[in-house]
């Protein structure tokens, strides 16, 4: 492909070496930030986010993971209240195209956020 | 914008090659489902640079490679995918309509047992409609359901 650099290590003049395995491996290979309606603000290879319910969404992959132990980071606030707690919903367990999360107050309380978002690390297939 | 020859480029590469050239769309349309009696609806929302992708053409793969990816992946031995080639080296879907992308979206992203017998029963499983007609607020949410008094034709 045009514009294509295949390069096994990256140099800096006095800073040192790193392998490009890192930039591959350590990329995030999914990302996503919806509202409180679910409407993605922006994104990368997701197809989808599917409301549940109350702070309940599942999130859709594009192009699929090799395996369905990616790791999932996210964060979850409104403009006056940022008391948000991101957890893996446990009733369904990921696949390597989807992820489902809940978004629940300091009490434990599922709610709805104005600013979610989520970003999947791991392995593509 | 033409879109370059694709086969057999990783489908994560084109992606990345589409969010940099084409404006994301959003779509009005969603999909209200019920997958479980004892869930409340849910609703699919498409995401705008998958729903650009669909558009263009040349990109996203056939929706039957992801039904025989999911297949590999309910073996109870599975560990990891082995046919991931499937997504790169099968000739890409042409252009899509807007509707088209929807209906694609379906089968990719929603449960099969939904919308492979979405008109089966008392009542439709499955709805698609513009975000408009969802209630305008969220206080019920989880009490949400399909109505048994839908006008299908509208």
């Amino acid at each position: 492909m045009a514009g294509t650099i295949i390069a096994d290590t990256l140099t800096h003049s006095t800073a040192g070496s790193v392998t490009t395995d890192y930039v591959v491996n350590g990329s995030a290979k999914a990302w996503e930030r919806h509202n409180a309606s679910h409407s993605i603000d922006n994104s990368l290879s997701v197809s989808s986010v599917t409301d549940n319910g109350i702070g309940d969404t599942t999130v859709t992959y594009a192009s699929a993971l090799s395996t369905a132990t990616q790791a999932i980071s996210g964060s979850a606030g409104n403009n006056t209240s940022n008391d948000s707690i991101l957890g893996n919903a446990a009733v369904q367990a990921h696949t390597t195209t989807t992820h489902r999360y809940l978004i629940m107050n300091s009490s434990g309380v599922a709610q709805d956020r104005a600013f979610n978002s989520t970003l999947i690390h791991g392995d593509l297939a | 914008m033409q879109t370059p020859d694709f086969k057999g480029t990783h489908l994560f590469d084109r992606l990345c090659w589409a969010k940099e050239r084409l404006e994301p769309v959003q779509s009005d349309y969603r999909v209200v489902f019920e997958d479980s009696v004892d869930e409340c609806a849910k609703i699919l929302v498409p995401d705008p640079n998958w729903m650009a992708c669909a558009l263009q053409g040349g990109i996203l793969p056939p929706v039957w490679v992801y039904h025989e990816l999911a297949k590999d992946e309910a073996q109870p031995d599975f560990k990891k995918h082995t046919r991931g080639y499937l997504l790169h080296e099968t000739e890409p879907m042409p252009a899509m309509t807007e509707e088209e992308a929807i209906e694609y979206l379906i089968m990719k992203d929603i449960p099969q047992h939904v919308w492979q017998s979405w008109d089966e029963g008392n009542r439709p499983k499955m709805v698609i409609c513009k975000k408009e007609q969802l209630p305008q607020t969220r206080t019920w949410r989880n009490a949400w359901r399909i109505s048994d008094e839908l006008n299908l034709a509208a």
